[in-house]
């Protein structure tokens, strides 16, 4: 218990509190546009949504500063999202147009923008904690209080480099803080057969650093534990591991017949872990904020996404000239 | 047939008190440890079933596993054992799931493993059946820690009848009903086993309670000078017994703005100052309304009830569980032949 950090969640100025709301309904917004634009046949690639677990990038983001890293995975629309990246960049990219954020050169999963600390997607399962293990380095050598965020699934869990980024991160204290975003599932498998013992968060005791486990449909829940996680690394107290408990609302990646869900499962997640609906009913039934606020973010949110996808439709793919350049960096 | 029914929470150990506090982490094949221990008591008295809560692997396959290899040689042969059909939803709707299906199948007794938290899940809906309360952690104040083993002794003479009554303690509780204001939000009732407090902290969140200096009330069933956590506050001004028909309610402040402060443990590493406004003792049946706040009511040091300044909210305290009293159990057991484990 600390008496002396600032309220980590009582504090949550009503500000803070809609653009917490804004972040998760943009991203939802963009991911359920996303479904219905991907059936058309229009957008080159995979895509992987992140419906259903927006809490947890807006939650944890939330405390990160433009020069902090976050390193994403190949769900990772709402990590960009919340990290600052242009909607409209983000769409055109997925679309593959040269107004993306990457010229349409990226594509979904390799969607970065270095100027809002965002070091990509990965397609990579497993692949960012070693990344935010070298943010970390960096930032204890050059002695800056920039922290590096990861994140994870379950199934990324289990890859090698993850358990050594983990004890890399705690022989040399980084400050970094690995996010597991624990779904259930890692493509089709569910993780009663991918991991013995539910809890990701037990492995961070064979490392000797705290491992914490939250409700990642619960945006306060999240931002608080986050904030702590990330106040820790800031302060030199070292990594933590925080997983989020969370569901997706769509399958492994769009296309995905999802046989191996139960019929229904997908509905119950959606009326009953929702962390928009959670989140509307904490405020509103507070008093803290008017509905019609909500609603009015909730429009604009609609209208945003709507603008971003005709932008993308209307723009113009890389010319072939294109194809090298942004792809090979001289040093 | 005697079943006796075991509740472990997989989830207990694991809150955000590993970043704010000290707090210990504690594993899960621990626990499916202690359960195997506590079987291996159980079988002393001749317990037919343990009747278990279903968990993730975390918990079951490791006691499945150890079923299967660990029998010293000479034991009584164990319980047999039997997970409940539920569902697994890792949230608190398995515990009280499990408890009422056990109140539902009659067993004799319900032991619970996890903190403070699971404690009162299990208590809310276990009735008259004995309860034993075993911590798995170092941050509780209601449940004990204790050898499950010893544990499994004592349980097993209460729940074949042997040793009547005499062990079972009467613990107190403290029942909450707050009435909304506003017509859109409905009445809630909830119950703590140890304290009850007000926080300035205005969502659930991540449900500790992380700070000092924004409690505002505090009401305790009773106050150990050796307890940590909340209670620890009321235990520096006066120490109530476990058990009686009293409890302590506290009025609190920032430290620099309060008449009197107190130093007391709040959680394991985290030893800080308290400012106190005033405290009087209340009895068995007695209602305290509570001061209106903007904030949140933890129980047992849980943020659970999110609370409005114009909500009305009442505590009244009252009677709790019967839980088993190991050592009292034990000790008649020596004293009593006819109880003893040699003659069974
Ligand atoms: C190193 C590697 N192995 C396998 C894959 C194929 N693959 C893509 S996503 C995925 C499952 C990932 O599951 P999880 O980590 O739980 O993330 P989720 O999709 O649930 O968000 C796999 C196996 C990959 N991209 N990279
Ligand atoms: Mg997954």
């Amino acid at each position: 218990m600390s008496t002396t950090t600032p309220p980590a969640v009582g504090g949550l100025t009503s500000q803070e509190l809609l653009a917490g709301y804004r972040t998760m309904r943009v991203i939802r917004e963009f991911e359920e546009r996303l479904h219905r634009e991907f059936a058309t046949g229009e957008i080159p690639g995979f895509v992987h949504l992140y419906a259903g677990e927006e809490a947890i990038a807006a939650g944890v983001i939330s405390h990160l500063n433009d020069d902090d890293y976050v390193a994403s995975t190949h769900r990772g629309h709402g990590h960009a999202l919340a990290k600052g990246c242009d909607v409209d960049g983000m769409m055109a990219e997925i679309y593959g147009r040269y107004d993306g954020i990457c010229h349409g050169k990226g594509g979904s999963m390799h969607i970065a923008d270095l100027s809002k600390g965002m070091l990509g997607a990965n397609g990579i399962v497993g692949a960012g904690p070693p990344l935010v293990c070298g943010v970390g380095l960096t930032a204890r050598i050059r002695k800056t209080a920039q922290v590096g965020v990861s994140f994870t699934g379950d199934g990324g869990s289990n890859q090698g480099m993850f358990l050594e980024s983990l004890n890399l991160a705690a022989v040399w204290n980084l400050p970094v803080v690995f996010v597991v975003e624990n779904n259930g599932y890692a493509e089709a498998t569910s993780n009663e057969f991918h991991s013995s013992g539910l809890d990701v968060a037990k492995r961070a005791d064979g490392f000797g650093i705290p491992g914490v486990v939250v409700d990642g449909h619960d945006f306060f829940a999240v931002h608080e534990a986050a904030g702590e996680a990330i106040g820790r690394a800031r302060r030199g107290d070292g990594p933590t591991l925080l997983e989020c408990k969370t569901n997706r609302y769509y399958g492994h990646f769009e296309g995905d017949q999802q046989t191996y869900r139960a019929p229904g499962e997908v509905e119950e997640l959606r009326a009953t872990r929702d962390c928009l609906d959670g989140f509307r009913a904490a405020v509103t039934e507070g008093g803290l904020i008017a509905a019609a606020e909500l609603d009015a973010i909730d429009a604009e949110a609609l209208a945003q996404i709507e603008s971003s996808v005709a932008r993308a439709k209307a723009a113009a793919v890389p010319d072939l000239s294109e194809v090298l350049t942004d792809v090979y960096v001289d040093y | 047939m005697t079943s006796v029914g075991v509740i472990a929470n997989p989830a207990s150990g694991r809150d955000v008190r590993r970043l704010t506090s000290g707090a210990s982490v504690f594993d899960n094949a621990e626990k499916a440890s202690m359960v195997l221990r506590l079987m291996h008591g159980l079988a002393a008295s001749g317990i037919d079933e343990v009747v278990m809560m279903p968990t993730a692997p975390s918990v079951a396959g490791v006691l499945r596993r150890q079923l299967a290899t660990r029998q010293p040689p000479g034991s009584a042969p164990l319980p047999a054992l039997r997970f409940l059909d539920q569902p697994v939803t890792e949230t608190a709707r398995d515990s009280e799931r499990a408890v009422a299906a056990m109140v539902a199948e009659g067993v004799a007794a319900i032991v619970g493993l996890g903190g403070d938290g699971t404690q009162r899940l299990i208590a809310r809906g276990c009735g008259e059946i004995p309860l034993c309360p075993l911590s798995t952690g170092t941050n509780n104040a209601f449940p004990e820690m204790r050898e499950a083993t010893v544990a499994g002794l004592a349980v097993g003479l209460v729940a074949s009848g042997r040793a009547g009554t005499d062990g079972l303690r009467r613990e107190a509780a403290l029942h909450v009903r707050v009435e909304r204001a506003a017509g859109d939000r409905d009445p809630v009732e909830d119950l703590a086993l140890v304290d009850l407090a007000v926080t300035g902290q205005r969502f659930v969140g991540a449900r500790a309670v992380s700070r000092a200096d924004d409690l505002r009330e505090l009401l305790v069933t009773h106050a150990s000078p050796s307890a940590i956590g909340l209670s620890s506050v009321a235990a520096a001004l006066d120490p109530v017994r476990r058990g009686g028909r009293q409890g302590l309610h506290v009025r609190l402040a920032p430290v620099a703005a309060a008449p009197r402060r107190v130093v007391v443990p709040l959680a394991p590493g985290v030893v800080v100052p308290v400012g106190v406004r005033d405290h009087r003792r209340i009895a068995l049946g007695e209602a305290v309304e509570l001061e209106p706040a903007d904030g949140s009511i933890a129980l047992d040091g849980e943020r659970e009830i999110e609370l409005r300044r114009d909500d009305r909210a009442l505590v009244r305290l009252v009677a709790g569980p019967r839980t088993v009293d190991v050592d009292a159990v034990l000790r008649a057991a020596a004293h009593e032949p006819r109880r003893a484990l040699a003659t069974a």
